[in-house]
């Protein structure tokens, strides 16, 4: 087993926690992120957490990091050029030709990342089957190539028509660009991505050669700056499709980084799980801004293969994490028509909810939980004292407007109504994968996340909501249990009916798994994006072209598309894009992660008054200390530790259970 | 003539007793609807066949309440807003009322008459019931390939009987058993019909999955405390119109405008606009149009109604998705038997083209009331093209068919979006040339921003987009382009942009134009050309920012020679 050191830069805190080999000690840290200077915050929680003796005998750094994602939201970070098939350099603007808000009249797309006069076309055609249609005009490039070096532009993407199908003239073009002696960093749209849809495509080529060029130095730097602190291990990067990618691959694909923030929650939870044996899970991470969600079936981390940044799309493999605007600093309101309201809209770090006595008048969700007693008063993380007069005083004036009689009951109403919109993103990702949310159990972790297990639990209709050790620090624990993942992908349409067409996906499988480098420790896995003829959707399905024939491929997806949509069909079926993946296990202890010893000595169980949702009044009920809680307890009561509490409403029993874990269960139905 | 006044009037509150409802249970119960709806929609939209659904997502999905009030309507085509329920309740009637359904049952319903659109807009109402009590409907309105008709896609027809068949709500299922009559039925009445029972299919199963999460919902409440709410949730939609209503000043704004053509007659439609507005109340009058037209761009009530909520909707910033509540303010004055409310057998295929129009021409007409809100015209239409055909090497039948993107009109806020779907159809996406390329037999030799296309002005209009498909294959074209003579509009000084282009290059050298034209053969070889429209200027060009001409110029949004035309202060 080695040592392992996990740091996740979040919005506002740089988490870190390290499982040292030799004393199984674990360890976390925590330092405010420094966004202008990301590394200046790693390196403090590092110096903050472990010696040069430590960092010496540390085999792993897994990173999560927000460089790539910032890299692309700051103006102008990089000068990018972009190529493209004559007749195509306007694909970038015109995108998809929607709106993201339907309904605004003035809505305008954001300007493209590409300036019109960087967009290039030289004339070429290639045909969805890979043939050529028109030969590549070198003068065009050569022309390109001068504009470029005249308006100073640092990296080329190089996007040409269903260039997934045939490679040869983007690579043409790219060695064109380098006899032209253009000597900054190159994107080629199939190397990228391999799928098609132009538009999705060319924004994510321009994605990856924007990011690369502050992702490199970035890592390069901070990988120098451990090395000088004695680590000799490996730095390896989170990837938005979970896993982590070594330094030089993280450097050569960044964009495939970019999603990785909330991805740590879902890969902990499904760790978690696998240990505790459950099959069914829902992560439920709960922050200051917003509800993270995923679904773990078998242990198995949900999939997409496109996601989403800042409106822009990129192919990309990411975990199939839901968000929705509601988290601790989400902030009440009632709106013109009379309604109690929370969300999306966030107090943030600044001001923060009105209890942290920084400035905020506007009561958040944070504010309801300390007026119901779920959040006890006093000192928290950042020496912030939370005010519980100051939380009254701003939920009081939202009772008039909605007829509520005070504030009470519009603390009551707004922790409810949270609770309802992260059960409704949990209905929504159930709904989709065809699972009955009832059989499942509540993951809860994030600050705020066991705050509220049992009400999910009971919005859901479900009986277990487990804990984890370190639930605030949760997403830096699935850090360090990581595997080395890489992955590849190509879009390839064709019927699937018979062995030969298999025998091609095959051969396709094998050329990406070439690409990744097979290491003989690495395990492969294939999946296919299967279809019903004229069908545009997927669904994604293991297989093994090698040794599985057509009938048992199309018995899977028929069994999964029934799971996911309520029935089935004869239809023939379709491939549409070959994906290739694989995985290298880390020899690290792969066990929960139990909570650093020590804790609160002086703490000690006491009285405190606490609201029930259950029966819809204050109680008086127990504040224990989660040391001091050795033997099934009943509700209400709340378990406090250092990174979070858990509240426990009447009807619901808590005891430790395996792993450090606090399990939640259900005893009595709501109604 | 009858002026028909259309008035929408959810139960009042003392039926549920809505001002008891607490508002904390409310507001969960109206966001569970809201997302109950959108998981149906998502249901639909991953197993529909058609890219008429899965891309262009013409289609929407609703819950109605047993009174056949729109409990919610997740986000989709705008121009369906709230139209379902002239469905749900024809649909209903159709099959003898309440009183004959059973849980169990999807009832088909296309009659145009009903939904508002032509008998491809199908209709799927299932009865949702709890503890044997009928409790609401879930409903959703597609847009199928094809239904029969004279063709997949009509531009002349002369009454609602050549444009498909129809369904006048009929059981698809009867508590839970297929009819096979009616499934026979609709597969020998389309050209399309594999790809038809895979779209039911989908609305089937997306339906049901509604139903099952409206009854859930009622399940988690209880019956009277779900009515209670829902009665509270209503009060709660119209005030928040009604806070929105307030914001127009007081008075009577009109505008006029000409439809090119009915597809038949072949000639000018003009038509005006008058909305009054009064406190928190707004009527929208239709009536100064002619009487119902030969060819079929005659709009069916449920689609005027939804084209003057709609451009209400864009001008009062509507953000919410909407319940019955919010169409409360609202009032529209009809005239029985003319453009905007047809009378059987009015022919009405290419309905939404009077309703786009009407959209506009609303917002244009309360320019002055709120001039701020107000944009010049955009390209003005959805541009639909349908296509069709067999493949060469096997025979088999293919279709498709999309709307195109157009500039939109430049306003006193800036410069006006290139190429964005017109309102009607403002969240539907344009699809990538890679899949068109994968799956119809074209090359798509251009797919481009037209420089100099936006109307000239102080802030200049959006571009259109210039696109260009070689045919691979002998197929067929149906055209349905409106806004091809009129140009869009500027506004205050503003100059107008390129009116919408259909251009098709024969393989011997000739070419010809088509705006409203079906069943245009293409060879192997043809070039088809669709020049969509642009945005029309905000303010007297001489007004514009110099520093932007040079910027348009420096990027080729514009060329020196347009620039020296209109913008020569700045050169």
């Amino acid at each position: 087993m080695s040592t392992v050191i996990g740091v996740d830069v979040g919005g506002t805190f740089t988490d870190l926690v390290l499982r040292d080999a030799r004393t199984g000690e674990i360890r976390v840290a925590k330092r405010p992120t420094t966004p202008s200077s990301p590394e200046a915050g790693v390196l403090a929680v590092v110096d903050a957490a472990a010696g040069p003796e430590l960092l010496a005998r540390c085999a792993y750094f897994v990173h999560g990091t927000t460089v790539g994602l910032n890299a692309l939201l700051e103006p102008a970070t990089a000068t990018v050029g972009l190529i493209t098939t004559a007749g195509f350099r306007d694909v970038l603007e015109i995108r998809r030709g929607d709106r993201d808000d339907p309904y605004d009249l003035f809505w305008t797309p954001p300007p493209p990342l590409v300036p019109r006069r960087l967009r290039l076309e030289v004339a070429e055609r290639v045909a969805a089957d890979g043939s050529v249609v028109a030969p590549l005009d070198p003068q065009d490039v050569r022309r390109a190539a001068a504009v470029f070096a005249a308006e100073g532009v640092d990296a080329v993407a190089i996007v040409l028509i269903n260039a997934y199908a045939n490679p040869a003239h983007e690579n043409a073009v790219r060695d064109l660009l380098r006899a032209e002696g253009f000597d900054g960093e190159v994107s080629l749209s199939h190397e990228v991505s391999g799928e098609y849809r132009e538009y999705e495509r060319t924004c994510t080529t321009v994605v990856d050669a924007l990011v690369r060029h502050r992702m490199g130095p970035y890592l390069t730097d901070l990988d120098r700056e451990l090395r000088a602190r004695g680590f000799a291990g490996r730095l390896l990067v989170t990837r938005s499709g979970g896993g982590a990618l070594e330094l030089d691959e993280a450097t050569a694909r960044p964009f495939e980084t970019i999603l990785s923030g909330p991805v740590a929650g879902a890969a902990a939870t499904a760790r978690l799980v696998e240990a505790l044996g459950l099959d069914t899970a829902i992560a439920a991470d709960v922050g200051g801004t917003s509800f993270d969600t995923a679904l773990i079936e078998d242990g198995r981390l949900p999939m997409l293969y496109q996601g989403r940044v800042r409106g822009l799309p990129l192919q990309s493999p990411w975990v199939d994490v839901r968000s929705v605007g509601a988290g601790g600093g989400s902030v009440a309101y009632v709106d013109a028509g009379g309604l109690l309201r929370v969300g999306p809209r966030s107090a943030g770090a600044v001001p923060g909810p009105a209890c942290y006595g920084r400035g905020g008048t506007e009561p958040t969700v944070t504010d309801a939980a300390l007026h119901l007693g779920m959040i006890v008063p006093g000192r928290i993380s950042g020496g912030i004292e939370l005010s519980a007069e100051a939380a009254a005083a701003a939920l009081a004036p939202l009772a008039a407007p909605c007829g509520l009689a005070g504030a009470d009951e519009v603390a009551e109403g707004v922790v409810r109504i949270a609770a309802a919109h992260m059960a409704q993103a949990v209905r929504g990702i159930t709904v989709e994968h065809g699972t009955d949310p009832r059989r499942a159990a509540v993951v809860a972790f994030g600050g705020a996340g066991p705050l509220f297990g049992c009400l999910i639990a009971d919005e859901l209709d479900v009986d277990t909501v487990v804990v984890p050790p370190n639930a605030g620090n949760f997403s830096a624990v699935g850090l360090m249990q990581a595997d080395i993942v890489r992955g590849a992908a190509r879009t390839l349409v064709r019927s699937l009916d018979d062995d030969a067409a298999l025998r091609e996906v095959a051969e396709v499988a094998r050329a990406l798994f070439a690409r990744l480098g097979d290491s003989p420790d690495a395990e492969r896995e294939l999946d296919l994006d299967l279809r019903h003829r004229g069908q545009e959707h997927t669904l994604t399905v293991r297989a093994d072209p090698e040794r599985e024939d057509v009938a048992a491929i199309r018995e899977r997806f028929t069994a999964a598309y029934h799971r996911a949509y309520g029935h089935q069909l004869t239809d023939p079926l379709e491939v549409v894009t070959v994906r290739a993946t694989t995985r290298v296990r880390l020899d690290v202890d792969r066990r929960p992660v139990p909570a650093p010893g020590g804790g609160d000595a002086e703490a000690e169980a006491r009285e405190v008054r606490l609201w029930s949702f259950r029966r819809a009044g204050f109680t008086r009920a127990r504040a224990l200390p989660r040391h001091a809680l050795t033997a099934p307890a009943e509700g209400p009561l709340v378990v406090l530790e250092p990174t979070a509490t858990t509240y426990v409403d009447a009807g619901f029993t808590v005891e430790p259970s395996t792993g450090g874990c606090l399990l939640i269960t259900r005893k009595e139905r709501s109604r | 003539m009858t002026v028909v006044r259309t008035v929408f009037t959810a139960p009042e509150p003392d039926r549920g007793g809505g001002r008891e409802a607490d508002p904390v249970t409310t507001e969960i119960v109206r966001q569970g609807l809201n997302a109950a709806a959108d998981h149906m929609k998502r249901s639909l939209i991953r197993t529909a066949f058609s890219p008429i659904i899965y891309e262009a997502l013409d289609f929407a999905v609703a819950f109605y309440d047993e009174d056949m009030c729109m409990l919610a309507q997740a986000p989709t085509l705008p121009a369906f807003m709230g139209t379902l329920g002239f469905c749900v309740r024809a649909a209903v009637d159709g099959v003898g009322g309440p009183d004959a359904l059973a849980p169990g049952d999807v009832i088909l319903y296309n009659d145009p008459y009903g939904t508002g659109s032509h008998p491809q807009d199908a209709a799927m109402v299932v009865p949702v019931f709890h503890a044997e009590e009928l409790v609401g409907y879930a409903a959703i309105k597609a847009h199928w390939l094809d239904i029969g008709g004279k063709d997949p896609y009509c531009t002349d027809t002369l009454d609602v009987y050549q444009e498909g068949t129809i369904f006048p709500g009929v059981k698809l299922y009867d508590a839970g058993r297929l009819v096979t009559d009616v499934y026979r039925m609709i597969l020998a009445n389309s050209r399309m019909a594999d790809m038809v029972i895979g779209d039911i299919n989908a609305m089937v199963a997306g339906t049901r999955a509604g139903a099952e999460a409206l009854a859930a919902i009622v399940a988690r409440h209880g019956v009277e405390t779900f009515r209670r709410c829902v009665a509270r949730m209503y009060d709660h939609g119209e005030a928040l119109v009604r806070a929105w209503f307030s914001a127009l000043p007081d008075g009577v704004y009109t505008a006029a405008s000409v439809i090119d053509s009915d597809g038949v007659s072949g000639r000018p439609i003009p038509f005006g606009v008058a909305v009054r507005v009064a406190g928190s109340r707004v009527e929208v009058d239709l009536t100064d149009c002619p009487d119902q037209v030969p060819g079929p761009i005659n709009c069916p009530l449920p689609s005027t109604v939804a084209a003057a909520r709609l451009a209400i909707a864009f001008l009062a910033g509507a953000g919410e998705q909407p319940n019955e509540g919010h169409f409360r303010p609202l009032e529209l004055l009809t005239r029985e038997g003319s453009l905007f409310h047809p009378t059987r057998p009015a022919p009405c295929f290419l309905y939404g083209i009077p309703a786009d129009h009407a959209i506009e021409l609303i917002i244009r007409s309360l320019a002055e009331g709120v001039p701020d809100s107000v944009p010049a015209a955009s390209g003005g239409d959805i541009n639909s093209l349908v296509w069709w055909g067999n493949r060469k090497d096997t025979g088999a039948p293919w279709a498709d068919g999309a709307p195109h993107p157009v500039g939109q009109g430049a306003s006193p806020r800036g410069d006006g979006a290139s190429a964005l779907m017109f309102l009607s159809e403002s969240a539907t996406r344009f699809t990538p040339a890679e899949v068109w390329e994968a799956r119809n037999p074209w090359r798509i030799e251009r797919l481009a921003l037209a420089p100099d296309s936006g109307g000239p002005g102080r802030f200049r209009g959006g571009l259109g987009l210039d696109l260009s498909f070689r045919c691979l294959e002998d197929q067929y074209l149906t055209a349905a382009l409106a806004r091809t003579e009129l140009e869009p509009w500027g506004l205050d000084g503003g100059l107008p942009g390129r009116p919408n282009r259909l251009t098709v290059e024969y393989p011997d050298g000739t070419a010809a134009d088509y705006a409203l034209r079906t069943r245009v053969p293409l060879p192997e070889g043809a070039v088809v050309h669709l020049r969509t429209g642009s945005g029309g200027g905000y303010g007297p060009p001489e007004e514009r920012d110099p520093e932007a001409v040079r910027a348009d110029l420096r990027e080729g949004y514009i060329t020196e020679e347009h620039a020296r035309e209109h913008y020569p202060h700045a050169l």
